[in-house]
């Protein structure tokens, strides 16, 4: 699905130049859910952002189903970004004003989908979740691990082929933690893809392949 | 400025009834030597007479002519009252004797060049010949006196046959160190009682300070002083400047309690350390304090530089003399403290009350009082400004209005050139030959006075037997002037070209007013005998439809051209030309030929017209230079909260983006809040500006209708300023990388 080659990140500091990401390959097929563990300041959050088109890189190639990224005007990058991409925060980050219900709307309005068609979709995977009865709440009122629940729905909503998720339980307490793996476990099985950056074995074991990265490169896979 | 100014005096005329109780600083002749035996209060006094009535005067002088607009006769006390010092020649004495004068410094060099002028003789409309006895400083431009020749008063006719009936001279009085100015007032009327009968008392006399002279003297009519302030002109500037001012203030809170959340963390954690809410508010209003101090300390050089703004503005020049006075100061520390008290104390007072774990919690529920009330004051701000911008749009517009109305004659190519001081009628009637010879010219007369300037004040009755009456305008003039002004004639004929100067009968040429006033129609009105004063024999021989004879301010009146008997001062010219200044000097030329020894001296009737609305022109300009300003700060102040508020929502601006946003999308976002504030301060203004400029164009008889144009104009433009104003911030928030801002913490 989408391939890393030699990928070089850095920031000048000093004269010196800091690599986030050094010399960094990953392969990732089609149905995979893979986990990226390691340390903080490794490299995980970078290389989230980094396949998620939000962030640059210096060096390298990266192909996303056979576009070359790197050679992509950035409007283009963000097009391909919005059609396949899902993106799941370890702060849910839902916005404050607006209910669950128009939460999960949001991306539907900014892909310019039909009144009626949201409704349908918005209806469905609240139901999906469990949460109709809180789609008129704001965000503050609920849970953290509801909040995911809210984040998670809202990257679904638009059917993403990959779903990126930067420490998505990071905030929740073990019980919330294990209903959100198991929720990423049934969307695996059913065809999406999976990346997710975590710190703890238990999560990380929930995928089907685990890699670890120390200073801006992959240890083992 | 001058010594004795608080014990100074101008005596003021109030008319009665059936005067419209006019107010006037012109008094009769006869008052100042009857108040000299009969008042003992008044320690000295001066008539002032105004040259032939306040027409401009042609003088000669070393064989060179010049005009003169600022010509007055004064009686020999003048320069007791008023002290003024002498270049060449004393104080005193001056103006004793007949046929003497002064001129001001400015004056004499100009006549005279650089040499000692006294023992010269100057030659006033060649009928008064003046020896010049001394020169004085010229009047400081701050004085209301702007004489540049001052003549004798013995010189002229009035002095020795003073009348209680012609009210032509301002008279000054220098008043007893401790006399009461109520008591002189009622001696004045003693005095009137004893020399007029009371059936011919139409007036009162009453006492002006000279020190209100300047700002408080709107009402006054026939005042000889063109230098003249309005009180209220200098309220309207001081309101706008508060105005200015409060919406800067706004600003300041608006961005303090902005930024207030950002230091309430800090206010929070203070008061956990010990601080009392007095430190706290001690520490704003400290803050407030230096910001303003900085603010008046950079207005001073300001000032200096926008000197020049400020005099276009109000049409004469400034000295800045009185920044540093001790009162001037006082009046800066005031503004100082006042407005640090304004501008501080919401942010002082709201931001210290909070309890230390309200501040350092960041909830969403305590910012909604702040910021309603900063969305508040920015509403405020925008419709001071839009008002503003819709008052200038009025002005401007009833201006353009009053240039290009059809005041009824046409004012363009057409000049009034004074005749008063040509020496014989038969003179006078060579001269309009000669003009009407030049090509250029196609017709020519002569008259007593031109539109917008004033002529004869008679009474027009219904019939012999009516005390039905209007008052009527009334102006000699020789025949051609329906022609020459372009007057559209209704019924009758043109005031003959030729009359003997023994005939008795009297033509007159009346406006529609008039003939509207005696319910008969124009064709009827040819050949009746009117009752206005201008002799048994005066018939209706013409008819014109009404024309704005004086400033659109007033409505038309009934007016009547006549051949009777008042002295022809102006011949009136209309002209064709593609070469102006080759056109006047031909003019000039041949006026030289006829009138060797009078100046040339002329007015254009458009130009004429221009200057009666002056002071229309200097309002719109202020306001639009006002408006300009309350808009810039007020657009300041909309910067900096845009700033913050995109600032504020970085974060949903990351996630919007992440969520799929497009930058216009965002844009659109961050900009509604503010846009919808400026429509709201649109229907606030809407209603306000509307209601002023009804009231304002109240004063103005002929006015624009004030149309939704205006305000569509005022909104659209309002909205775009602020939309410029607030996009800048919404895209660079929205062009920003959202992973900055969406860092875990």
């Amino acid at each position: 699905m989408l391939k890393l080659e030699h990928i070089y990140k850095w920031v000048s500091s000093g004269g010196r130049r800091i690599f986030l990401l050094n010399d960094l390959n990953l392969k990732v097929e089609e149905g995979e859910f893979l986990s990226i563990m390691g340390p903080s300041g490794s490299g995980k959050s970078t290389l989230l952002n980094v396949v998620a088109m939000l962030d640059d890189f210096q060096e390298g190639e990266y192909f996303f189903e056979e576009e070359a990224i790197h050679s992509l005007k950035p409007k283009k990058r963000t097009e391909i970004f919005n059609q396949n991409i899902g993106f799941i925060f370890q702060a849910y980050h839902l916005l404050d004003d607006l209910t669950v219900y128009e939460n999960i709307e949001t991306p539907l309005l900014y892909k310019k989908v039909k009144s009626s068609e949201r409704k349908a979709l918005v209806a469905d995977i609240l139901d999906r979740f469990n949460i109709v009865g809180k789609k008129d709440l704001f965000p503050h009122q609920l849970s953290g691990g509801q909040q995911q629940l809210v984040g998670i729905a809202r990257a679904l909503i638009i059917k993403p082929k990959l779903i990126l998720a930067d420490e998505p339980t990071g905030n929740l307490n073990s019980k919330q933690s294990d209903e959100i793996m198991g929720l990423f476990k049934d969307l695996n099985n059913d065809g999406v893809t999976i990346i997710q950056a975590t710190h703890s074995e238990s999560n990380a074991e929930y995928g089907s392949r685990t890699i670890h990265l120390l200073d801006g490169t992959v240890q083992k896979s | 400025m001058y010594a004795n100014k608080e014990r100074i005096y101008r005596v003021i005329f109030n008319t009665k009834e059936d005067r419209n109780n006019e107010i006037w600083a012109t008094v009769p002749a006869a008052l100042k030597p009857a108040a000299e035996e009969g008042i003992p209060e008044v320690e000295k006094s001066a008539r002032l007479w105004d040259h032939d009535f306040g027409k401009t005067a042609s003088i000669q002088a070393d064989n060179q002519n010049f005009t003169e607009e600022k010509l007055y006769y004064a009686d020999s006390e003048f320069f007791d009252i008023f002290q003024i010092d002498f270049i060449y020649g004393n104080a005193e004495n001056q103006l004793d004797r007949p046929n003497t004068g002064v001129l001001s410094e400015s004056t004499a060099f100009k006549y005279f060049g650089n040499i000692n002028p006294i023992g010269k003789t100057i030659n006033i409309d060649n009928k008064i010949k003046l020896e010049v006895t001394g020169v004085y400083n010229d009047f400081p431009g701050n004085s209301s006196l702007d004489g540049n020749i001052i003549g004798s008063f013995k010189s002229i006719g009035f002095y020795k046959e003073p009348s209680w009936s012609n009210a032509s001279f301002e008279t000054y009085f220098l008043l007893n160190k401790d006399a009461d100015p109520t008591a002189v007032n009622t001696k004045m009327q003693k005095l009137i009682d004893a020399n007029v009968e009371k059936e011919d008392q139409w007036y009162t006399l009453d006492l002006q300070p000279l020190e209100r002279m300047h700002l408080f003297s709107a009402n006054i009519k026939s005042a000889y002083t063109s230098k003249l302030g309005s009180i209220e002109e200098v309220r309207n500037f001081s309101l706008l400047a508060i105005l200015i001012l409060l919406i800067a203030c706004i600003n300041y809170m608006n961005l303090a309690t902005a930024r207030s959340q950002k230091s309430t963390k800090d206010v929070g954690i203070n008061k956990t350390l010990g601080a009392s809410q007095k430190i706290l508010i001690a520490r704003f209003f400290t803050e407030t304090a230096f910001v303003t101090l900085i603010a008046i300390i950079l207005a001073f050089p300001l000032t200096f530089l926008s000197l020049p703004v400020f005099e276009k503005i109000v049409g004469s020049s400034l000295s800045l003399n009185f920044l540093l006075s001790l009162e001037f100061l006082g009046a800066i520390l005031a503004i100082w403290l006042i407005t640090t008290l304004i501008a501080g104390s919401f942010p002082a007072l709201h931001l210290s009350r909070f309890s230390p774990m309200e501040v350092i919690r960041s909830g969403r529920d305590k910012e909604s009082f702040s910021a309603f009330l900063r969305k508040g004051l920015v509403i405020v701000q925008f419709s001071a400004s839009v008002i503003l911008i819709i008052a200038s749009v009025v002005i401007y517009n009833q201006l353009e209005f009053m240039r290009n109305k059809n005041l009824g004659y046409n004012p363009e190519n057409t000049m009034a050139v004074s005749i008063a001081a040509l020496k014989s009628n038969a003179e006078r009637e060579t001269l309009i030959n000669q003009f009407e010879s030049i090509s250029e010219v196609s017709s020519a007369t002569m008259a007593q006075g031109y539109p917008g300037i004033s002529v004869s004040g008679r009474t027009l009755y219904k019939n012999m037997n009516s005390d039905e009456s209007t008052p009527l305008k009334t102006n000699r003039t020789k025949g051609g002037v329906v022609e020459t002004l372009q007057l559209k004639l209704l019924a009758g004929k043109d005031l003959p070209e030729n009359k003997q100067e023994t005939d008795s009968i009297v033509d007159v040429v009346l406006n529609k007013n008039a003939v509207d006033f005696l319910g008969i129609t124009p064709q009827e009105a040819i050949g009746k005998n009117i009752i206005a004063n201008l002799g048994p024999n005066a018939y209706v021989i013409g008819v014109v439809d009404d024309f704005n004879f004086s400033s659109l301010r007033t409505p038309i009146g009934a007016y009547a051209f006549n051949n009777g008997f008042e002295p022809l001062r102006y011949m009136l010219v209309r002209f064709k030309s593609n070469d102006l200044p080759q056109t006047l000097g031909k003019f000039k030329e041949t006026f030289g030929e006829i009138a060797p020894t009078v100046a040339f001296d002329y007015t254009f009737l458009d130009s004429h017209v221009e200057q009666m609305y002056a002071s229309e022109k200097r309002t719109a300009q202020a306001a639009l230079t006002f408006a300009g300003l309350a808009i810039f700060v007020a657009c300041l102040g909309l910067f900096g909260l845009a700033a913050f508020m995109a600032e504020q929502r970085t974060k949903e601006v990351g996630v919007r983006k992440v969520l799929g946003a497009s930058v216009s999308s965002i844009t659109r976002l961050l900009s509604k809040d503010f846009i919808t504030l400026v429509v709201i301060a649109l229907m606030i203004a809407f209603p306000l500006a509307y209601w002023m400029a009804r009231k304002w164009l109240q004063e103005f008889s002929y006015r624009i209708e004030i149309g939704w144009q205006i305000f569509a104009i005022a909104g659209i433009l309002a909205i775009l300023i602020a939309a410029v104003t607030v996009s800048f911030q919404a895209i660079k928030a929205a062009i920003s990388n959202p992973i900055h801002s969406l860092k875990n913490e």
